[in-house]
């Protein structure tokens, strides 16, 4: 697969989600940016203002263009914004992972692994 | 003596800050919020001390709105003393926002230092840090004109002025920044209070003692906390205040310290914290600190606690406005209560809920 | 089912009946170990999917408490401390490596963690007040992490072996339903047309034989009648030509007995 050969370089993950989940994320040491001129960060802070256009932008970056991500975590109230998106993208790589927020406990119904999974299983 | 005429200036802030005192939530209080399922019975039961103010959420808010809109009433409320002050009250309680003041510049300078635009920061500012000059700040550019035309501008100015230079705030970690300007502020504030004709005799006794304190507790925390960073023992002894109990023999002990046992030995002159580390001494090992065991109270929860105990205490006083600083702290630790337990009753952990200080 | 699989376009030649026949071999074998390799992949697969559906649970709790946390740190900062890090976050600390992992001969990436040594963009952080929190706020979350980088490795074995898995059964399917009876059906023509060349075969050759025997019998005739002329001339003669009629008769029934046997063939 041509896979095998796209992930030896994948060392970072990324992450979208709101402050309280970005911070705690950032205080594991998964935060990263790349070298001035062109600063990239590996982070997107979600609050009520931001944009879905940003967030969808934010995610193709992270699973498209950047070839440093092995890991994308996104909260899953984002990724039910931009639910479109994240359930057409299933390529292995980058792995996209909802996780669960402070405010908005983790819903196994609305994960789109999951949901496949739980389609296997035939429920 | 000095009693007589206090009154005539600043009487009515002191009423007024007693009877904002006698709102403040009681253990019965507390025990009520523990029993609490939702978010909304939180809401319901902080209504007769908070009204108003909580009325505007919306159902099962966030524990980060309900704390918002807390603030907000301690906010409204300092603000009415203030406006209600003259002379050194008013002078005293510009003081106490010089802290706050600390944390908003500090952000601030990381937004310029970082070129995001620090329009957006204004709204993370505390608003007890606020000043009028707060928005010019984001004016600047850079540092460098940040720190020339617009930082000499705010009431911190004195706290810059001979300890950082622009290429200080460039070069150094914001949070030595920050520890700086707040050791200026405290020796700043310190000597106002012992020297100020004003505040001779109650005043001076319990905000020298609180203010001991804080200075004491800033030198240990930052010891215990500088252990495996890459701060010196040179640049850690630079941020210690330099009043306090411990200060100097004290402070000396603790730059040379190298683990919690040495931090332990420099404050085992003073019997109040002597008594703190002999309570989480067990605790304390392996630098893991912090919460030792599910009740078992941590060396910060300690020194909330002795804050509190010595903000009450400043309540027995008469004809000061250390009363004002009292209320602050106290308010201060309520809202941070109230956030703990509705953290604890949204997140489901509420075999931890107890760990709070209550006061009263 | 096999009048819509149709057959190979081969001309029914022997040569190419010794094709198909061995094409049918290739074909059963392969089947079978596609089979097998199908059956492992969704064992590994089931697997995998059963510790995706307890990882995922086991993420809700371990999130849940490092956002927990967190809340103590925001308790023992009183502050808001997210602007901070954000600003100070510069090098991961926290990484992930991929690794291969082998399952009949499908490669599946494994991730795994590792810290990055002496990066620390947060160490000074919380210095003034609730340092401590914020370093055991750090563990739990790198704990945190940990789970969720091992969730993400199932993930992505989950994702590729889904598709692995989608190829191999396609395959398993193709062979089973349309390469084995297409080969069957071809192997059936080709006898069938064979048999048929055969058959032609022996008609024809009947046909000739046929005709060579009534070609001898009128020259059987012809010659008989030649030497009944004789024979009659001789008679007037003498007996000879009665003894060499006997020998003829003698030589047709040798070419009946012949005739018999053919049919039987």
């Amino acid at each position: 697969m041509a896979a095998t050969v796209a992930y030896k370089d994948r060392q970072l993950l990324a992450v979208i989600g709101d402050e309280d989940s970005v911070t705690g994320l950032l205080l594991a040491g998964i935060g990263h940016v790349t070298n001035p001129p062109d600063a990239q960060r590996n982070f997107l802070v979600v609050d009520a203002k931001t944009e879905t256009s940003e967030i969808e932008r934010a995610f193709q970056t992270f699973t498209q263009e950047r070839k440093d991500i092995a890991v994308v975590l996104i909260n899953q109230h984002v990724a039910e914004r931009i639910r479109h998106i994240v359930d057409t993208f299933t390529d292995p790589f980058p792995a996209v992972l909802e996780i669960p927020s402070k405010d908005h406990p983790y819903d196994p119904e609305k994960d789109s692994v999951l949901k496949r999974v739980r389609r296997l299983f035939g429920e | 003596m000095e009693g007589l005429f206090f009154n005539v200036n600043s009487g009515y802030v002191e009423g007024i800050c007693r009877g904002y005192r006698n709102s403040l939530l009681s253990g019965q209080n507390y025990s009520n919020l523990t029993q609490c399922e939702t978010i909304d019975d939180v809401k319901l039961q902080l209504g007769p001390a908070y009204g108003d103010f909580l009325a505007s959420l919306p159902p099962n808010p966030s524990t980060s709105a309900l704390a918002g809109r807390m603030t907000d009433k301690l906010v409204s409320e300092f603000r009415y003393l203030i406006a209600q002050s003259t002379g050194a009250t008013a002078k005293f309680l510009q003081y106490l926002t010089y802290g706050y003041m600390i944390d908003n510049i500090a952000l601030l300078i990381t937004g310029t230092l970082h070129e995001r635009d620090t329009r957006e920061l204004l709204e993370r500012c505390h608003p007890l840090g606020w000043f009028e000059t707060l928005p010019v700040l984001c004016v600047a550019t850079n540092i460098e004109e940040l720190y020339n035309s617009v930082l000499i501008e705010t009431p911190l100015a004195p706290f810059f002025k001979g300890s950082l230079s622009h290429q200080d705030l460039d070069e150094l970690n914001i949070e030595i920044v920050r520890n700086t300007l707040y050791k200026n502020y405290l020796e700043d504030f310190y000597k106002f209070v012992n020297t100020d004709s004003d505040f001779s005799g109650p005043t001076q006794e319990v905000m020298s003692e609180i203010l001991q304190f804080e200075a004491d507790r800033r030198s240990i925390n930052i010891t215990l906390n500088s252990f495996g960073t890459e701060l010196s023992k040179q640049e850690r002894r630079k941020l210690y205040p330099e009043f306090g109990k411990l200060y100097p023999e004290g402070s000396l002990m603790l730059s040379r310290a190298d683990d919690v046992e040495g931090v332990a030995l420099a404050v085992s002159a003073v019997a109040d914290y002597k008594t703190f580390f002999d309570a989480v001494g067990l605790n304390q090992g392996g630098g893991m600190g912090g919460m030792g065991g599910s009740d078992g109270k941590s060396l910060e929860d300690l020194f909330y606690q002795k804050e509190m105990d010595m903000s009450k205490l400043v309540f027995t006083r008469q004809f000061t406005p250390a009363v004002v600083y009292g209320w602050l702290k106290l308010k201060e630790q309520e809202i941070r209560n109230v956030t703990w337990i509705s953290e604890c009753i949204a997140q489901n952990q509420k075999e931890r809920i107890g760990n709070f200080i209550s006061v009263f | 089912m096999s009048g819509a699989v149709g057959r190979e376009p081969v001309f029914p030649t022997r040569q190419s009946l010794g094709l198909m026949k061995s094409k049918l071999k290739g074909a059963e074998i392969g089947h079978s170990l596609l089979k097998r390799k199908s059956e492992a992949l969704t064992k590994r697969f089931r697997e995998i999917t059963r510790r995706i559906d307890e990882a995922k649970q086991k993420m809700g709790r371990v999130m849940q408490i490092a956002a927990f946390s967190l809340a103590e740190v925001s308790y023992a900062v009183g502050g808001d401390i997210g602007y901070q890090v954000q600003e100070s976050a510069k090098q991961a600390r926290f990484r992930v490596r991929a690794k291969q992992e082998n399952v009949s001969g499908v490669l599946l990436p494994h991730f795994e963690s590792y810290t990055q040594e002496g990066v620390n963009d947060f160490a000074l952080t919380g210095l003034g007040k609730g340092g401590q929190q914020i370093q055991r706020c750090r563990e739990t979350y790198a704990r945190a992490v940990e789970t969720l980088v091992e969730l993400a490795s199932l993930q992505t074995a989950f994702l590729i072996l889904d598709e692995v898995i989608k190829v191999v059964n396609r395959r398993v399917n193709a062979i089973e339903h349309v390469i084995i009876p297409r080969t069957e059906n071809t192997i059936k023509y080709i006898n069938s047309e064979l048999d048929e060349l055969d058959r032609e075969e022996f008609y024809r050759l009947k046909k000739v034989s046929g005709k060579k025997q009534r070609d001898v019998a009128a020259a059987d005739a012809e010659i008989a009648a030649a030497r009944q002329k004789e024979a009659e001339k001789k008679a007037q003669a003498g007996t000879p030509a009665q003894e060499a009629k006997e020998e003829e008769a003698e030589s047709t029934d040798v070419l009946g007995e012949q005739e018999d046997n053919d049919v039987i063939f």
